[in-house]
């Protein structure tokens, strides 16, 4: 890694070390204008649809006449539809729009036919679009995670081809020997997917396995889509943002290679945790949690690695907002990934299974650490695209405390209830309502962390805003969360 | 360029391994069964399911139902679910293996509904007031019946035996076209449910069928006593397609602190055009409608139902272990005993249905 853009330096300075790469880089940059914008701005306006339809399904949950009797409103429309439009529209087109950057940035090759790109974004937008609706109108295949109908897949498809492919011809036009880990992260996840994708769509709908495969096929693509894409993504974004912005190399190459092995190897197989005393061969179920058990050695080693890198560089968390979003998120890997091991066992699991807590743990993985990896990126990689810096200080501050405390008062919220739940439910001396009388607190707590995520989006879509209309800052120095002069304090 | 092949080997090694382990190899193992028969080739299940089955199980996917509740009963060494009457077996691969899409489902906000058209109370022989779409429907009269705590498994009380009097057919394709007359006159050709079929004779020993495919529609002599947990008075029998119709139309009327929201988009309010429908809902209080009024169930609220009278797991499969009943003649103590799965272990051994 090269170390002239440590936002703490004077930038005037670092500028005359490197004046050619300074330049190659704004070029690089440049070439990724278009399409990166176009997916973040997608992102952003599909996470505020998300968000709001997130807030119906809370308060429906625990309020079931709210809005009630009409059939686009149902509870269980909405729910089907805000998942898919976060997994489809904001996470996807996030992950999308930071992986192309960074692929730009790290193959040192400018980014060709950036209007291809962004026409795969739109086809892209497209296909959620009309999947949305028609998750809405109640033509839902009933497959988590894989709700939208058959032709929206196609067109999904086909706008993932317009993207991806460009991304990994890229990596076929690089300049330079090296190839950081970032890259194989990267590559990892433009590969896996469609593959991903395909299969899933292949074994339930186009040859549908067998009655309770299907099952099996979709958890074993709702988690390889959430380790496999998203995780990828956001680890290798990770890799890249803590040691640029602390200008500082990655403590161990050879840490972060078995970290990326072992992740591919036992992530993937961890997908039928889920199906614990299910009708399914045991051995499934019992590769799996065997295969979670061993995720703690990706999670080791890469947590490990970024604590090195960030070691005596904590402070900087005071300051940079891409910094504290993405340590946020590298801690929340770690956070994550511990609680699907100690729920995976089976004596836990026929207690939580069933209950709110599965959803604590795909909220812990897809907000706490994919989004909150993604706002990171955004916060950097926005003034880069549009030539100004982020406008208040005090509003990224604000979405990170919203974001933070939101998320963990709902991870809190489901994990604890969850876990009454599920206690109530394995107890058939009480009637089963009482299991639901039990969580119900939990679910208003939950409502309430939403307003608060939700304050955090609405502010994040509003300062994107000022970017995209130019009104970001005009300096060259970067947005800071505090003054730097008080360096004196210690930090979060 | 060097380290570049492994990498890409190694992108598609591990992702084909965790293809081939965790979806191939369990497809090569459990993904062509067939349905289990006696020894004479009688008393096949599981059985094909009928059109309006097909269409409710859309219904129920579209309406997201599957969010809440789960169709999956864990062994009772495991889980409480048997313990809570929501079958009276664990559930076996072999189970769903017409199941398009299965809705095995990973919440319980809501009651597992694996067997909750064995749950319903015993058919006979007036009309349902629904329109039901399975016979069981038609107990509206029945004496609710009860026996929860008396008799081991009051799931056996719908021991599904198809009737015998419908063709093989229930193929899909046949019933939806006939489907909204059937509906609409319940006494007029075979039920569309498939497997809600004759109640067994004996509660609770389910495990020694009613013999062949040819069983009378005997009504189970259900104890008396016991009422249903939260039967309301005023209300359909707890569980008959009425008693669905009802709830779904109208979750709180029947117990307050449901959580379920009302479906009432299924059903239709129209002013009662000369006598009162016999589908209409019997509906009290706030959610009754007005005088001159009645409210009855669409078509798709009629498939939903089907398709709910329709799960019923209760059917012994030689696999799986049924509390009360027969122990499986598989063998192995239990079915989940590790590597030898339920399924694969009797795994293509049965004739396929003629």
């Amino acid at each position: 890694m090269n170390t002239t853009e440590i936002p703490l330096k004077n930038p005037a300075v670092s500028a005359a070390a490197g004046d050619t790469e300074q330049l190659e880089r704004a070029y690089i940059d440049a070439s990724t204008r278009v399409p990166v914008l176009m997916f973040y701005t997608s992102a952003i306006a599909w996470l505020i649809v998300g968000t709001v339809l997130a807030m119906v399904v809370s308060f429906k949950s625990h309020s079931p006449d709210l809005l009630g009797g009409i059939s686009f409103l149902t509870w269980g429309r909405l729910r089907p539809a805000h998942m898919n439009v976060m997994v489809y529209g904001w996470a996807s087109m996030a992950g999308m729009g930071t992986a192309v950057w960074l692929m730009a940035r790290l193959c040192r090759t400018t980014l060709r036919y950036p209007l291809l790109i962004a026409a795969g974004g739109a086809f892209w937008n497209l296909g959620v679009l009309i999947g949305v609706g028609a998750i809405l109108l109640g033509d839902s295949t009933g497959f988590q995670w894989l709700e939208f109908p058959r032709y929206v897949a196609i067109i999904l498809f086909v706008a993932y081809t317009l993207m991806a492919s460009w991304a990994v011809l890229m990596f076929r036009h690089r300049r330079g020997d090296q190839i950081y880990i970032t890259q194989w992260y990267l590559l990892g996840a433009f590969l896996w997917f469609p593959w991903l994708y395909a299969a899933g769509q292949l074994m339930l709908f186009v040859v549908p396995v067998q009655g309770v495969l299907q099952s099996a096929v979709t958890w074993w693509y709702a988690n390889n889509l959430l380790f496999l894409w998203f995780g990828a993504i956001a680890l290798g974004t990770a890799y890249y943002m803590i040691p640029k912005v602390i200008g500082r190399p990655v403590y161990s190459y050879h840490l972060a290679t078995i970290g990326f092995w072992t992740y591919a190897l036992f992530s993937s197989w961890t997908g039928m945790t889920r199906l614990v005393d299910g009708p399914f061969p045991a051995w499934m179920v019992t590769a799996s949690i065997a295969a979670t058990i061993l995720t703690m050695i990706p999670v080791a080693t890469v947590g490990l690695n970024h604590h090195l890198t960030m070691q005596g560089y904590f402070p900087l968390l005071r300051y940079s907002p891409t910094l504290r979003f993405t340590v946020f998120g590298a801690m929340s890997y770690t956070v994550f990934s511990i609680i699907g091991v100690l729920i995976s066992f089976r004596s836990v699991a026929s207690y939580v299974d069933f209950t709110q807590v599965s959803i604590a743990y795909s909220h812990l993985g897809l907000y706490a650490f994919f989004a909150m990896t993604m706002f990171g990126s955004m916060y950097y990689i926005v003034p880069r695209l549009v030539g100004r810096e982020w406008r208040y200080g005090s509003l990224i501050k604000l979405h990170f405390w919203a974001s933070a405390y939101g998320i963990g008062l709902m991870t809190l919220m489901l994990l604890a209830g969850g876990f009454l739940e599920g206690a109530n439910l394995e107890n058939p001396t009480l009637p089963f309502s009482e299991s639901i009388e039990t969580v119900l607190p939990y679910l208003r707590g939950r409502s309430l962390a939403g307003i608060l995520l939700t304050v955090a989006h609405f502010i994040f879509a509003y300062h994107f805003c000022l970017m995209l209309l130019g009104l970001g800052r005009t300096s060259t120095v970067p947005t800071f969360l505090n003054p730097v002069e008080a360096e004196t304090s210690g930090g979060h | 360029m060097k380290g570049l092949a492994p990498l890409f080997l190694g992108i598609f090694g591990t992702f084909a391994f965790s293809w081939i382990g965790l979806t191939v190899i369990p497809t090569w193992q459990i993904g062509h069964l067939n349905p289990e028969s006696d020894e004479e080739g009688t008393d096949i299940y599981p059985r094909p399911q009928s059109g309006m089955f097909q269409r409710g199980a859309h219904v129920y996917a579209a309406n997201g139902c599957v969010y809440c509740h789960s169709q999956q009963v864990r062994a009772d060494y495991i889980a409480d679910d048997i313990e809570r009457k929501w079958g009276d077996r664990r559930s076996a691969p072999r189970d769903y293996i017409f199941d398009r899409p299965v809705f095995l489902g990973k919440m319980r906000m809501g009651q597992d509904l694996a067997n909750i058209g064995a749950r319903a109370p015993a058919p006979e022989e007036s009309p349902a007031p629904a329109g039901a779409a399975s016979p069981a429907a038609q107990g509206a009269a029945a004496s609710p019946a009860s026996a929860q705590a008396a008799s081991p498994s009051p799931a056996a009380q719908g021991a599904a035996v198809s009737s015998p009097s419908s063709p093989p057919a229930s193929s899909p394709a046949t019933a939806p076209a006939a489907s909204p007359a059937i509906a609409a006159s319940p006494n007029a050709s075979p039920p569309p449910g498939q497997r809600t079929g004759v109640a067994s004779p004996s509660p609770g020993q389910m495990a020694n069928t009613t013999p062949g495919g040819s069983s009378p529609a005997a009504p189970s002599a259900q104890t008396p006593g016991a009422p249903w947990p939260i039967q309301t008075a005023g209300l359909p029998p707890m569980y008959s397609a009425a008693w669905h119709h009802v709830h779904l139309y109208a979750p709180r009327s029947i117990n307050p602190d449901s959580n379920m929201p009302s479906y009432r988009f299924l059903y239709e309010k129209r002013r009662i055009a000369g006598e009162r429908s016999a589908e209409s809902l019997q509906l009290s209080g706030p959610d009754a409608p007005p005088d001159g009024w009645e409210v009855v169930p669409t078509y798709d609220a009629k498939c939903v139902v089907a398709y709910l009278m329709g799960l019923n797991q209760s059917h012994p499969l030689k696999e799986v272990r049924s509390v009360g009943g027969a122990p499986a003649t598989g063998g192995a103590p239990s079915p989940a005993a590790p590597g030898a799965p339920p399924a694969p272990a009797a795994g293509g051994s049965p004739a396929a249905p003629k």
